[in-house]
Order: C-alpha cells, then sequence, then structure tokens
C-alpha cells in the first residue's frame, strides 16, 4: 500500500537564513491520524506550512527532501494546486472570516471537482458533526469562541472535501471539554469520512489519545517516532510531556533522552 | 430645491464612481489611482460604440459598458496580477502609471476637444420640471436611478452570491481563502472588472449629461475623497462620504465662491484625515495598511 504523504529529508529554510526545519521523514497512510508534538519553536507549524504549500508568503523555502502525496510529488507545485489535490491546512491563527457570519464561512469555501450534490451532502455532514455551527449560523465569526472558532475552522476546512486534513494546534487556549469534543469528532471525521489527519499538538496527552502515530520534533528535527501506546508509555514522554514524575527539568540537559533517540530515529 | 436637486445629482456621480474606489480597496488593498481615467475611456469607448452601431442607440450602450467590465478584469490580469503578494505600494504605484498612460492614449485616439456621444446616439436631454419648482435633466435623473441601482445590486451580490461572499472573505484573510480553495486570481479580476463597469458607467452617463473631454480625469479624482471621508472599505460610507462632499460643494459654490468647486472636496478630506483618519464607517485597524 503506498502512503497517502510521505515526506522525505525535508529541510525547510526561512529568509534564507534560518533553517526551521532540518531533514523531517514522515509518513501518513490513509485514514490514519497522525501527531506531530513538540515544544514551541520545534519546526511543527513550518512542516505543515510546507506540506500544504503556503511557505512563500513568510519568505521560506524547500531547500532539501521532498513531500509525496499519493505518490506524486508536490513540494514545487503552487499551494492552490496542493489544495485542488486534497490537502487543506488548518491554520494556527486566523482560521477564519472574522466578519462574515457562521454561514457565510462555510459558503465562502471553494471545493473543486465537486458536485453540488456532493458539496450539500459535505454541508449536512458538517452540522451533524457540530450542531451548534447550525445555531450559531447568522453569527459574526469574529465573535465566536475558541472552541467554537476552531469548530468552524475544521468545519470550513471538511467542506473543501480533503482527503488530508492538517490540523495546527488543536487544543491551544481551549478548556479541556472543547478538547475532547473536538478530539472525538475528529475520530468520527477520520471514521465515517475517510479522511487522514496529521495533528499538530502541543498536549501530547490530547494526540496521542486518538492518533495511530505520533513524532516528537525538536529544533527541526524528529528525535522519536512510535505508534500512540508506544509513544504514550514511552519513559521521555511520560517525563517530558505527561507531566509524569516530579518537578519539570528541561529534557535539552537529559543525557538519557538523547541517547533514546537512536532506538526509534 | 434646485441646491438639493443639485446636491443628489452630484452625490450621485461621486457614489457611482466611488464604489469602484472601494470594491477594489476592500478586496485587495489597493488604491485604484487610475480610476478616474478607467471612467474616462468607458465613456470614450461609448463614442466609439455609438459610430460601429448608429441606429441602436441600446445596442451601444450595452456594449460600451461591457466592454468597461472586460477592460477592467484585463487590467489586473494583464497588469495588476504580478503585483499580487508584492507590496501594496508597487500596485498603488502600477495604478498611477497606467492613468498617465491611459491618458496619453485617450487623446491620441480620441482627441482632446470636447465631444457629445449624445449626439452620436442620438436622444434628446430634456430637462424634467420637479414639485418645487426645481429642474433635472433626463440623464442626471438617470444617474441618480443608475446609483441607486448599482448599490442596490452591490449590496445584494456582496450578501447574498457566493462569489460575492467569496470576495469579502478574500478582502479580510487572502491566506485563508487560497488555502480554501478560492481564487484570488479570480477574485481580483472580478473586483476590477465591476469597479471599471460602475466607474464607466458614471462616466458614460456624465458624458451623455454634459459631454465629454480631459476635465473628466478630475471629477474622478475628487470622488476619490468621497470614498475616503466614508471609509475605503465600506459601500455605505462610500454613500455618505459622497453625499457630504457634494453637500460641501454645492453650498460652498452656492454662497461662497464657484471657483471653489475643484478645491472643496479635497478640503473636506483633510479636515477628515484630521479628526478621524479611519474614515466614518471604515475599519480602524486598516489603517496602517493605506
Ligand atoms: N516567518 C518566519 N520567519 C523566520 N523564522 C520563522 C518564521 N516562522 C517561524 N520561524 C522560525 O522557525 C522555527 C520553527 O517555527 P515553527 O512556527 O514551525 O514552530 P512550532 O513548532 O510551530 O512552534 P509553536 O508550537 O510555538 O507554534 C522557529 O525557530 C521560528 O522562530
Ligand atoms: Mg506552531
Amino acid at each position: 500500500m503506498t502512503a497517502l504523504l510521505q515526506v522525505e529529508q525535508l529541510e525547510v529554510v526561512y529568509q534564507r537564513a534560518i533553517t526551521a526545519v532540518q531533514g523531517i521523514s514522515l509518513v501518513v497512510q490513509p485514514n490514519q491520524i497522525v501527531a506531530l508534538l513538540g515544544t514551541n519553536g520545534a519546526g511543527k507549524s513550518t512542516t505543515l506550512r510546507a506540506i500544504s504549500g503556503f511557505l512563500g508568503l513568510d519568505d521560506a523555502r524547500v531547500t532539501e527532501g521532498a513531500v509525496r502525496f499519493k505518490g506524486e510529488r508536490i513540494e514545487t507545485l503552487s499551494p492552490q494546486d496542493i489544495t485542488r489535490r486534497g490537502i487543506v491546512l488548518v491554520p494556527e491563527r486566523d482560521k477564519v472570516f472574522p466578519n462574515l457570519t457562521v454561514a457565510e464561512n462555510l459558503i465562502a469555501n471553494a471545493p473543486r471537482g465537486m458536485t453540488l450534490a456532493e458539496r450539500r451532502r459535505l454541508h449536512e455532514l458538517v452540522h451533524q458533526y457540530f450542531p451548534k455551527l447550525a445555531e450559531l449560523k447568522g453569527r459574526e465569526a469574529g465573535y465566536l469562541s475558541g472552541g467554537e472558532r476552531q469548530m468552524l475552522a475544521i468545519a470550513g476546512a471538511i467542506v473543501c472535501g480533503p482527503a488530508l486534513l492538517l490540523v495546527d494546534e488543536l487544543s491551544l487556549g481551549l478548556a479541556p471539554v472543547a478538547v475532547e469534543e473536538l478530539t472525538r469528532r475528529l475520530v468520527e471525521i477520520r471514521r465515517e469520512l475517510g479522511i487522514a489527519i496529521l495533528l499538530v499538538e502541543q498536549s501530547a496527552a490530547v494526540a496521542l489519545e486518538i492518533a495511530d502515530h505520533g513524532y516528537v520534533l525538536e529544533n527541526g528535527r524528529v528525535v522519536l517516532d512510535g505508534d500512540g501506546p508506544r509513544l504514550k508509555s514511552h519513559p521521555d514522554i511520560q517525563e517530558f510531556y505527561l507531566g509524569g514524575s516530579g518537578e519539570r527539568r528541561s529534557y535539552r540537559t537529559v543525557k538519557q533522552y538523547r541517547r533514546s533517540r537512536r532506538w526509534y530515529g | 430645491m434646485q441646491l438639493y436637486v443639485n446636491i443628489a445629482v452630484l452625490a450621485s456621480i461621486y457614489a457611482l464612481i466611488a464604489c469602484g474606489y472601494v470594491l477594489i480597496y476592500r478586496v485587495s488593498r489597493v488604491l485604484n489611482l487610475a480610476h478616474g481615467e478607467l471612467m474616462m475611456l468607458g465613456s470614450y469607448l461609448l463614442l466609439t460604440t455609438a459610430s460601429l452601431f448608429t441606429g441602436h442607440p441600446y445596442l451601444a450602450f450595452a456594449a460600451a459598458a461591457l466592454l468597461a467590465l472586460v477592460v477592467g478584469a484585463l487590467v489586473y490580469l494583464f497588469l495588476l496580477r504580478r503585483m499580487t503578494g508584492e507590496m501594496v505600494l508597487a500596485a498603488v504605484l502600477t495604478t498611477v502609471a497606467l492613468g498617465i498612460l491611459l491618458r496619453g492614449v485617450m487623446v491620441l485616439i480620441w482627441s482632446a476637444s470636447q465631444q457629445y456621444p449624445r449626439e452620436a446616439l442620438g436622444w434628446a436631454n430634456p430637462a424634467i420640471a420637479l414639485p418645487g419648482g426645481a429642474r433635472i435633466s433626463t440623464f442626471a435623473l438617470l444617474l441618480i436611478l443608475s446609483t441607486a441601482a448599482v448599490y442596490l445590486s452591490l449590496f445584494v451580490f456582496l450578501r447574498f452570491s457566493r462569489w460575492g461572499i467569496r470576495m469579502r472573505a478574500a478582502g479580510q484573510n487572502p491566506l485563508l481563502a487560497a488555502q480554501r480553495g478560492i481564487s484570488l486570481h479570480g477574485v481580483y479580476a472580478l473586483a476590477w472588472g465591476l469597479s471599471t463597469f460602475t466607474g464607466g458607467l458614471a462616466g458614460m452617463l456624465l458624458a451623455m449629461d454634459s459631454g465629454l473631454d480631459g476635465t473628466m480625469v478630475v471629477i474622478g479624482l475628487k470622488a476619490f475623497p468621497a470614498a475616503l471621508v466614508g471609509g475605503l472599505d465600506s459601500l455605505v460610507g462610500a454613500l455618505l462620504g459622497s453625499l457630504i462632499i457634494a453637500a460641501a460643494e454645492i453650498f460652498l459654490i452656492h454662497h461662497v465662491d464657484p471657483l471653489l468647486s475643484d478645491v472643496v472636496p479635497f478640503l473636506v478630506l483633510i479636515a477628515m484625515l484630521v479628526i478621524r483618519p479611519w474614515g466614518l464607517l471604515g475599519t480602524k485597524e486598516e489603517l496602517d495598511r493605506v
């Protein structure tokens, strides 16, 4: 079986000077939920931007490596072409159109190659997953709460009919109940629509709950990866991401952590 | 009474022109400083179609309006598309250059002398008596009605049609719009087309009413303060701004000195910029992007 998304030795440089991603490789299989973990500045958002093609706006470039989607190399394609092939990004910030209503936010999306019937069906489904959005349909998106906004952003991406959904910072600034609801919906969406999801998360607890596979990034490199349960029980993850044992220490100072990469990397 | 009629006519002229500035600014943050020239181009196109379709004035009019729409879209696709994503200033400077170029070309093609497309089309322009003893020319009345129709259609289009909603979306967050599959070039070309169409329409009706020569550009320029006073990203604001500028202009001409006519809009603009720089109905945070 060919992978849905295959990133090989990806290197991304900002402004010809800052190397934010230094040789990341990762795989997303069809129908899989994959989590990208790591602290601030690890290069998670940059990786998602590189996959979706929206790098040029920040004056960044893919300098090495390849991104394959359904076997086809896409790292040189324009963002529009990548979107058209079925990769849709839910960005970290500015994820809704603030002065449009909730309903207009959904209507504005312009999926390619979909019949009107398919489009209608997706709109209906989205309202099934997020009934709250139907209640709020006349509200301007700028006035939504963080959780409602995230729902709308995901709903907006879904009506574009993606094969792969990229979600940056699912749980950022959200209450635990809201996060739980969102993750439950993502699992449903994956199961019922067959959409694969690549999820960027600060909170390993949230991500590893639903992920089939996870990658831990640090300074633009993958330092750890494995399937969900295995990562969850890994001592480093326990200690540094799940707050398992005692006081927080910086993992950069811990040698054992560095050593353990080799077992997984 | 005549004073109020004059204000209504002038305000309609400004409003019909100003909505073109607003449309383009709202979707792409670009000030189209060639709008006056494009508007004049519209009326010269009418002159040409009038001589092409002699005896079919309606056809000539429709053809000229359609041409204006196409010209606007082409200006974007061939000239400004390259500037998308670059600095807004580069795009604005391009429109300045385009304006100068157009002015030269129009003189070359159609000469600088005063011309009357209405005669070429064979239409009369009788004055209509209004209650209260005021009078209004047929085409001035038509101008008011057209402005109302254009604004009404624009509101409906922007609020209820899929493409209208996409235009607003692209104006608010072009990056997200692109991520959601909205074709930015399509949206921008549409905005340019509509803007040149409405501007051209204003130019044509104005030329029908009072003839056509190079000074029409000045009227296009005077509508710019109207758009700015209202707040460049608001159509209602443009309507309001046009009314304010027109009222100030007519009153000062009437009570002080007719020579003030060309100065008043800019005086109002400066006063506005000092008191409330983002305009009456504009968005405050938009200001830093101008
Ligand atoms: N537009 C930019 N220009 C220059 N450098 C950038 C830019 N965006 C990000 N970087 C740098 O690239 C590195 C990785 O950033 P990135 O946003 O990918 O991290 P992240 O893992 O998403 O972090 P966070 O969890 O805080 O969102 C950082 O060192 C950051 O400073
Ligand atoms: Mg990030």
